[in-house]
């Protein structure tokens, strides 16, 4: 199943529609109560209004509370949403003096509504009504009995006003989301247009051009752009790398190939069959020159070919080291020097390895060493420990050494440090840069004093499998 | 289910929903008492006069029995606060009375279109409306006029009383404001209006007023040569009563006349609220207006209706002073029980004043 792939504006608009969504309700869930108190402070003044309309038209005419009950107060009780009107009027000595309906009023709204005006929510058998009380004391002759005066209402008015009010808050904040969202989308074509034109560009790139990317794009994609620019340039090095590799394995092959031509050419010219037997000599010997170095082009080939970590498994170096010394020791190449290992490090020596590969890194090494040294040079072969968990290879001779300058172009293919008197490949070096480079570390060249070349590589130390054979203290090899 | 499938069950449905319809409008107008609907009407409105609105509903509605109980407004406005047997729907011209059911919650909204278009002076809350638009006014046997210049307007009332007290002594009659909402009603908006209607009262009362508890029983009064004057009759009545008695003049005050609608609703405990509500409709509907301007006096209140018995017409005839009492809630000022009493004993001292 393939996951379609994400769209930024599809995200910036859930983003917006999240924070839209949480933001709106907290503001409609204000807007809400802030619209029904809105309501109820524009209708509780026409209840204190009614209220004190009614208060004005009390009278204690033979010492007894009395009210003409006055139409206007009514009429304000009922506002223009004709809601139903409630009064309900007490002496403080309980004795109910006129009322229309029997209000929901509790001890201790009256004990409130002694003190101070007061205003409450209550319920007329199951409908939500507004009430308002307060007391009214007034001089007589006779008593000074304060009087307690309820007035109320439905609350129609207050619940069609608080829905007006909220509507057009909510609608307010609806224009203001939709404006939001329309700029917001605006915005954000005017912001992906950088990256549009960047697709634009790179789809427009013909396949084999390398060139930086000119283009204005903001500061954010800067990085962006640069990063596609190293890319590039390092695509462009790989690529003149490749073709400089191509060319010189050309040129390495045709001369082998024209000496081969000439060589034949003179044998045929020749009547006589020991010059033809000469010839075949050279021509063999030429052939297998150039089947090496064919070879060689394979292996360096195969080598940066090949995907990383590729058939890497533990092995004991020293074990390896051993043998492959030991080899060397016996063939002809190596009769005029003095081929040595030194094992300075904790036994056994196990890292991570391809075992081909390392074969193929010494066998480079030496006979590298032993073909671009004079005779009778001393050359060794050291394993060493570094620093913990890590283990130096390296192998010196005193030989001639490499100047500084040329030390640096050696790991490259076809380079013989200014030597053309070899019969080197000039790939050994650049072979033993690919492999070391896969194990973890490069090659890195050095001059020994008083004269001489080392070559070192870094490996990784692995803890010892379970079977092998216990530590040995480090022991100095014998030169062959 | 397949789409086609689904709209030819869907005809079906319809078909045989039309074949109950049809089958039911059969039995409604063929058995009426099968599929009787009851609707009980507790109206203070008399019967004779309301009978050809009546007669058009039940032609109209075949299937709904109406029950009409005619009685004085102070009756319907007990039997629509028994919670045992409340009535369907109230009519009563105690505008004030029917204004505080409204409050106490005993009417339901309508929210029928007639309901919502009715003009908005002429209702309450969508739930009280003033369907007849009755004028105030005086009544005076034609002798009257052979003896002095009939009374035109209030004031000429209050001179004729002053200077002919003696010759008018007992055939003077008014609503009692005890005894009667509508009198006590009209007394109160007369106040309002001005605190001289006290002087009309202690002159009233100076001239030995009869006090009588309906317009009928003042009209009775009239034709019998009993009283020679009545004073707030209701015109509606009055004026039918002045067709078939050629000996009674009425006439609309021409300073200012009050005049009083009739207030009806549907009872919030309705037992048939279906009937109630379409009883109100049709009352409200230019049918029932209609009906009303040709057939009552009791004038309709809707402008598109034309007929001899409509507020406007009544308006071109006696001119812009005609003041309808207004429905709102100042009216429930006159039912406060103190408000009342305070009332009732000013009308007393005031109507004993001069004769101490």
């Amino acid at each position: 199943m393939s996951v379609p792939p994400v769209s930024l504006k599809r995200r910036l608009a859930l983003w917006l529609i999240a924070i839209v969504a949480g933001l709106g309700t907290l503001l409609l869930i204000e807007a809400y109560t802030s619209a029904h108190k809105a309501a109820d402070r524009a209708l509780d003044g026409q209840l204190a209004a009614a209220s004190l309309t009614m208060a004005e038209s009390l009278q204690w005419p033979d010492g007894q509370p009395t009210l003409e009950m006055p139409a206007s107060a009514l009429q304000i009780l009922a506002t223009q949403w004709q809601e139903r009107v409630f009064y309900w009027l007490q002496a403080d000595n309980g004795r109910l003096i006129t009322r229309n309906a029997e209000l929901p009023i509790s001890a201790a709204m009256r004990r409130a509504a002694g003190h101070h005006p007061v205003f409450y929510d209550a319920d007329l058998d199951g409908v939500p009504i507004r009430l308002h009380g307060r007391e009214i004391d007034s001089a007589g002759w006779d008593t000074q009995e304060p009087v307690q005066l309820w007035v109320g209402h439905t609350r129609r008015g207050r619940e069609l006003l608080a829905g007006e009010l909220f509507e057009k808050s909510a609608s307010r904040f609806a224009a203001m989301v939709l404006i939001t969202a329309a700029l917001l989308m605006i915005a954000l074509r005017a912001l992906l247009a950088p990256l549009e034109r960047l697709r634009r560009a790179l789809r427009d790139r013909h396949p084999d051009d390398v060139e930086p990317l000119a283009l204005e794009v903001p500061r954010e994609m800067r990085e962006w752009v640069d990063t596609l620019n190293r890319l590039l340039a390092d695509q462009r090095d790989r690529r003149a790398t490749l073709l400089r590799f191509i060319a010189d394995a050309s040129h390495q092959l045709k001369t082998p190939l024209a000496g081969l031509q000439s060589t034949s050419e003179l044998a045929l010219a020749s009547p006589d069959p020991a010059a033809w037997r000469r010839a075949l000599g050279e021509v063999h010997d030429s052939a297998s020159r150039t089947s090496r170095l064919a070879g060689q082009m394979l292996s360096l080939t195969r080598l940066r070919h090949l995907g990383p970590d590729q058939e890497r498994q533990p092995l004991a170096l020293d074990t390896l080291l051993r043998e492959v010394v030991t080899e060397w020791a016996d063939r002809q190449e190596s009769r005029d020097h003095d081929l040595g290992l030194a094992l300075a490090c904790t036994l056994p020596a196990w890292v991570a390895g391809e075992s081909w590969a390392l074969h193929e890194l010494l066998n480079n090494l030496i006979d590298n060493a032993c073909r671009y040294t004079p005779r009778g040079s001393q050359i060794t072969v050291t394993l060493r420990d570094l620093a913990p968990g890590r283990l130096m290879l390296s192998i010196e001779d005193d030989g001639p050494g490499v100047e500084a300058a040329a030390r640096e172009r050696l790991t490259r293919p076809f380079e013989r440090g200014q030597r053309q008197d070899t019969e080197g490949s000039g790939l050994g070096l650049a072979i033993v840069d690919s492999i070391a480079r896969r194990h973890g570390s490069p090659l890195e060249l050095s001059a020994v004093s008083p004269h001489g070349l080392r070559l070192s590589l870094t490996l990784v130390r692995l803890d010892p499998p379970d079977s092998a054979p216990d530590t040995h203290t480090p022991d100095t090899g014998a030169h062959a | 289910m397949s789409h086609p499938q689904r709209q030819r069950s869907a005809a079906l449905a319809r078909l045989c929903l039309s074949l109950g319809w049809g089958l039911w409008l059969g039995l409604g107008s063929g058995v009426p008492s099968a599929m009787a609907e009851p609707l009980i009407v507790e109206a203070a409105l008399d019967r004779p006069v309301f009978q050809p609105v009546l007669d058009a509903f039940s032609a109209e509605y075949p299937q709904i029995t109406l029950d009409y109980r005619d009685s004085s407004s102070l009756e319907a406005d007990r039997r629509a606060r028994d919670p045992e047997a409340p009535p369907d729907v109230v009519i009563s011209s105690a505008m004030p009375w029917q204004l505080a059911l409204s409050n106490e919650g005993r009417a339901q909204a309508l929210d029928s279109v007639e309901a919502q278009h009715w003009p908005a002076w002429a209702k309450w809350r969508n739930e009280v409306f003033g369907f007849t638009f009755e004028p105030v006014v005086m009544a005076y046997r034609l002798e009257l006029a052979s003896h002095m210049l009939p009374p035109t307007t209030h004031r000429d009332l209050l001179d004729m009383l002053t200077h002919d007290r003696d010759w008018l002594r007992g055939r003077v009659v008014t609503y009692s404001p005890r005894d009667s909402g509508v009198g006590y009603t009209l007394l109160q908006q007369d106040a309002r209006y001005t605190s001289r209607i006290w002087d009309l009262v202690a002159a009233m009362g100076a001239a030995d007023v009869d006090l009588a508890k309906s317009t009928q029983e003042m009209l009775e009064g009239l034709s019998a040569g009993r009283y020679w004057l009545g004073y707030n009759l209701l015109g509606s009545y009055a004026m039918v009563w002045a067709q078939n008695h050629p000996d009674i003049i009425v006439q609309v005050p021409s300073d200012y006349s009050l005049v009083l609608m009739r207030m009806v609703f549907v009872h919030r405990d309705a037992p048939h609220p279906e009937a109630a509500r379409r009883f109100v409709d049709f009352l409200l509907s230019q049918r029932g207006q209609h009906i009303l301007a040709g057939s009552t006096p009791l004038f309709s209140v809707r402008d598109d209706v034309i007929g001899p018995y409509t507020a406007q017409r009544l308006r071109d005839q006696v001119g812009d002073h005609l003041y309808p009492i207004p429905v709102n809630a100042t009216l429930l000022a006159f039912v406060d029980p103190l408000r009342r009493q305070a009332f009732l004993r000013r009308w007393d001292r005031e109507l004993n004043i001069l004769s101490e």
